[in-house]
């Protein structure tokens, strides 16, 4: 079992360092800004100046969870899908308008996905496992399986977690991206999982993703056969926690997460935030079903359990 | 000369993305690297390169010159008007 020790979450949400995100939870507007730390308090203020707000949000997130837990974290995943994107339009922007010889390194240097793996290991002098994942909408699912086979392998404490960041220019992708009119976002959700229960309200039983899933009804087939290899069924759910609304038949609370988060691609990260907080605070509820059907021909499974439920 | 180092001063602050200061919190004789002045480092060091080429039109071929040119706001306009 993958026990959650401790989950940060920075978003559009008064999610930071509560006890229960669910006490500060609203549907978000498109006029929900991002509600960032004072991320002073987590970064040396000389590095902070280069940092775009994915890097700081995921530094940030990292490090209030390694200070609630006693050992160095023994592997870093992280998820991302469209990684340092305010780096990045820099950095092609400059190339395309500068008339110099030389490009600006700083932009460059942190456009790429891993910049944001590497500057926790950096930040948190962490010289352990780091590993990035770029999966479209499951990013933050395959970050979650890779640290669920490093615990497997023997590692105590391991960071999971993903991050990605809204620019404007993403309003000219809009229709390639997302099928529906969510406010484009900004968050980062950072977890650390251990195989020890420790002050532990729940676990992630299992996660699974499926690429290149076709009809509604194969989607079904595969969440049925998920929970059937889990040891449960639909009837067994108290809670799932949809991207989309697809699927509110299959138990008797039903949330689209998305409602929450708005669209960021690793939005998932956030809904084991509200799984694990939901559980907190439900305390008849034993088994919440996070399903990640943002993209219409991808899907990830997370099914997270209370502490007494066997797996 | 006077306004080539206030010029420079307020380049600094926005191509090194020090929010916090303002041209007059930096002094002409301060060091720019080092705990003494400013604290900027090797990164930094690179985006001077950048500065000067993009706002000044000079390229320092040699990186190893940048210790003399980039130690002061002074050094940097003594050099920028040798140069141009």
């Amino acid at each position: 079992m993958y026990f959650i020790q401790h989950i940060e979450s920075i978003t559009h949400q008064d999610s930071f360092q509560k006890e229960n995100i669910w006490d500060e939870l609203k549907p978000l507007t498109a006029e929900n800004q991002l509600i960032s730390p004072d991320y002073k308090n987590y970064i040396p203020v000389a590095a902070l100046r280069r940092l775009s707000t994915i890097l700081r949000m995921g530094i940030t997130a990292s490090k209030a969870c390694q200070e609630k837990v006693p050992n160095e974290f023994d592997s870093i995943s992280v998820g991302t899908a469209l990684g340092c994107l305010t780096d990045t339009e820099k950095f092609l922007v400059t190339i395309n308008t500068v008339s110099g010889d030389v490009l600006s390194p700083t932009a460059f240097i942190q456009s790429t996905h891993n910049t944001i793996s590497g500057q926790i290991s950096l930040d948190l002098k962490n010289h352990a496992y780091n590993m990035t994942h770029t999966q479209n909408a499951l990013s933050f699912e395959v970050a979650l399986k890779d640290g669920l086979l490093c615990i497997d392998e023997g590692k105590k404490s391991v960071l999971v977690g993903a991050a990605d960041e809204a620019i404007p220019f993403l309003e000219r992708l809009r229709g390639s991206l997302i099928l529906t009119h969510l406010p484009f976002t900004s968050g980062a959700t950072f977890a650390v999982l251990s195989g020890e229960k420790g002050n532990s309200i729940a676990f992630v039983q299992a996660c699974e993703v499926y690429f290149s899933t076709k009809s509604q009804e194969t989607l079904v087939t595969l969440i049925n056969q998920f929970l059937d290899a889990n040891n449960c069924s639909s009837g067994d759910l108290d809670l799932i926690l949809e991207a989309r609304s697809d699927f509110r038949f299959l138990a008797k609370n039903h949330i689209s997460f998305t409602d929450y988060t708005g669209f960021y691609q690793s939005a998932s990260a956030f809904a084991l935030h509200m799984a694990n907080d939901w559980l907190i605070g439900n305390t008849d509820d034993k088994r919440i079903l996070i399903v990640n059907n943002l993209e219409s021909n991808k899907l990830g499974l997370t099914l997270i359990n209370r502490n007494e439920v066997e797996a | 000369m006077s306004d080539l180092k206030e010029n420079l001063k307020a380049q600094i602050i926005e191509q090194l993305n020090l929010e916090d200061l303002t041209p007059a919190d930096i002094r002409d004789d301060a060091p720019l690297f080092g705990d003494q002045g400013l604290g900027l480092d090797s990164i930094d060091a690179l985006e001077f390169i950048v500065l000067l080429d993009s706002n000044y039109g000079i390229k320092i071929s040699d990186p190893n010159e940048g210790k003399e040119i980039f130690q002061s706001v002074n050094t940097l306009a003594d050099y920028i008007s040798k140069h141009q």
